[in-house]
């Protein structure tokens, strides 16, 4: 079940969003559970078809306490409503931890290294091995806190270190954005001295930035590609 | 054609691991933009395109049903079109249009991306008609798996033809100059990475390690200079 919770998100859709894939990562533990009884099999898996949701990383925690809960024999109102119970929060944990933290703070480390001249293969290297530590260490502790905890998962994870690391996480991603703003704004990326007006709107661009957001990839996007078709139809027209 | 095959696999790979499996980041721009690049043998001028598409990307947060464009296989086309359309266009010149076409193409999986889900609800959740049973539903998610494959494989595919076509054609009307490209993608990066400080928790809590952040760059940006 947990190499199959790999592939929780693979028929992911817009009505049960990763409901079939939750089912298709209980099935080892259902076949195991109902050996001698198929009808019961395939209405355990009907049931758990159903629309459930949660972050990728965190979902092995979810697997786990809904094995335990089938094994212990709780009746499918129960399972319902616990999976109901859980889903908002092993969303919402593991969007913070992993897509507002772990991921974005490896990333612009990474950046990092290849804008102070780390060769390709070093960055590469480093990213998907640091990553992937973190990435394999959630993943197994949620299923073992699962398997383990059955439904008593929710007081685990009220208890457990989570929001405490997403706080240093922010931290240390405010400190490692502050490195690697100079060193973009400065033009390494793109492997040029650039001039001071350009230096300029640089840092212009980096103060719009820290104040609205992800609410300036919009205008940003069709500022670039608009200069650049600018650039490429400029010729055309003298 | 042996860098073809490579890019259809790793469009393929690519696709599959920015959802469905197993999300181990090989689908983030930075690394997908390297791998496409030495599948033609410049993995350090495909890693400068994902470079700066990842610095696009890393906003988005896919979060729930939201709709978003997808990086990962838009990074194997851009990087690639950069790769087999950069030998007669300055480097800055070729970055700069070469992120300006990931992001279009990175649109357009993006809907191919919405298009597999409605497919996959069909797939899988079509229940009402026909009760799912282990055997079918084990069948149902890994046909939707496949799918995915093949269209992170069509995707990348047609996106490095596409572009590589539109460089080797526009790259040469680029009338602006490589200063003024290196400026416009300096520009444009900058102010997409800083806006990654809300995510952080913004300026006025986390002000303090993020000055002493700027002043560690600044003085590693001496250092290197």
């Amino acid at each position: 079940m947990f190499v199959r919770s790999f592939a929780i998100q693979g028929s992911w859709n817009y009505r049960t969003l990763i409901g079939a894939g939750l089912a298709f990562t209980l099935l080892p533990g259902l076949r195991a559970l109902y050996r001698d009884e198929p009808e019961r099999l395939d209405e355990a898996v009907r049931r758990h078809t159903q629309l459930f949701n949660a972050h990728p990383y965190l979902a092995p925690m979810g697997v786990g306490a809904v094995v335990m809960l089938e094994e212990e024999g709780e009746s499918p109102a129960v399972i319902e409503r616990f999976k109901a119970a859980i889903r908002g929060s092993l969303g919402t944990l593991g969007d913070r931890l992993v897509w507002a933290g772990w991921r974005p703070v490896c990333l612009v480390f990474a950046i990092a290294l290849l804008l102070l001249g780390v060769r390709w293969w070093a960055v590469l290297g480093a990213f998907l091995v640091v990553y992937n530590v973190g990435h394999l260490a959630l993943r197994a502790w949620a299923f073992r806190l699962g398997w383990r905890r059955g439904r008593g998962v929710g007081e685990q994870l009220r208890r457990s270190a989570v929001p405490q690391l997403q706080r240093v996480l922010s931290v240390v991603g405010a400190f490692v954005l502050g490195v690697v703003l100079p060193l973009l704004g400065s033009g390494h990326l793109a492997g040029a001295r650039l001039a001071l007006p350009w230096l300029l709107a640089a840092a212009v661009a980096a103060g719009l930035g820290a104040r609205y957001g992800e609410r300036v990839r919009r205008p940003i996007v069709v500022a670039i590609v608009g200069f650049a078709l600018a650039g490429l139809l400029l010729k055309l027209v003298i | 054609m042996t860098s073809w095959i490579a890019i259809g696999i790793l469009g393929g790979l690519v696709g599959l691991d920015s959802t469905a499996f197993p999300q181990a980041m090989f689908s983030r721009p930075l690394v997908a933009g390297a791998l496409a690049g030495l599948a033609f043998g410049d993995p350090a001028r495909g890693m400068l395109v994902g470079a700066a598409l990842e610095i696009f990307a890393l906003v988005i947060m896919p979060v729930g049903a939201s709709r978003y464009p997808e990086a990962g296989t838009g990074a194997v086309a851009a990087a690639s079109a950069a790769c087999l359309a950069g030998a007669h266009l300055p480097t800055q010149v070729l970055i700069l249009l070469a992120v300006v076409f990931g992001l279009a193409w990175e649109r357009l999986a993006g809907y191919s991306v919405i298009l597999l889900r409605r497919e996959n609800e069909r797939l899988v959740a079509r229940d009402t008609r026909e009760p799912p049973t282990a055997r079918g539903v084990e069948r149902r998610h890994l046909g939707a798996m496949s799918l995915d494959l093949l269209r992170g494989a069509a995707i990348a595919l047609t996106g490095a033809l596409v572009g590589a076509e539109l460089l080797r054609i526009l790259g040469p009307l680029w009338a602006l100059g490589s200063a003024t490209a290196a400026g416009l993608l300096t520009v444009a990066a900058t102010g997409m990475l800083a806006a990654m400080l809300p995510l952080f928790g913004g300026f006025r809590d986390r002000r303090i390690v993020f000055v002493v952040g700027l002043i560690c760059g600044s003085l590693l940006l001496l250092l290197v200079s």
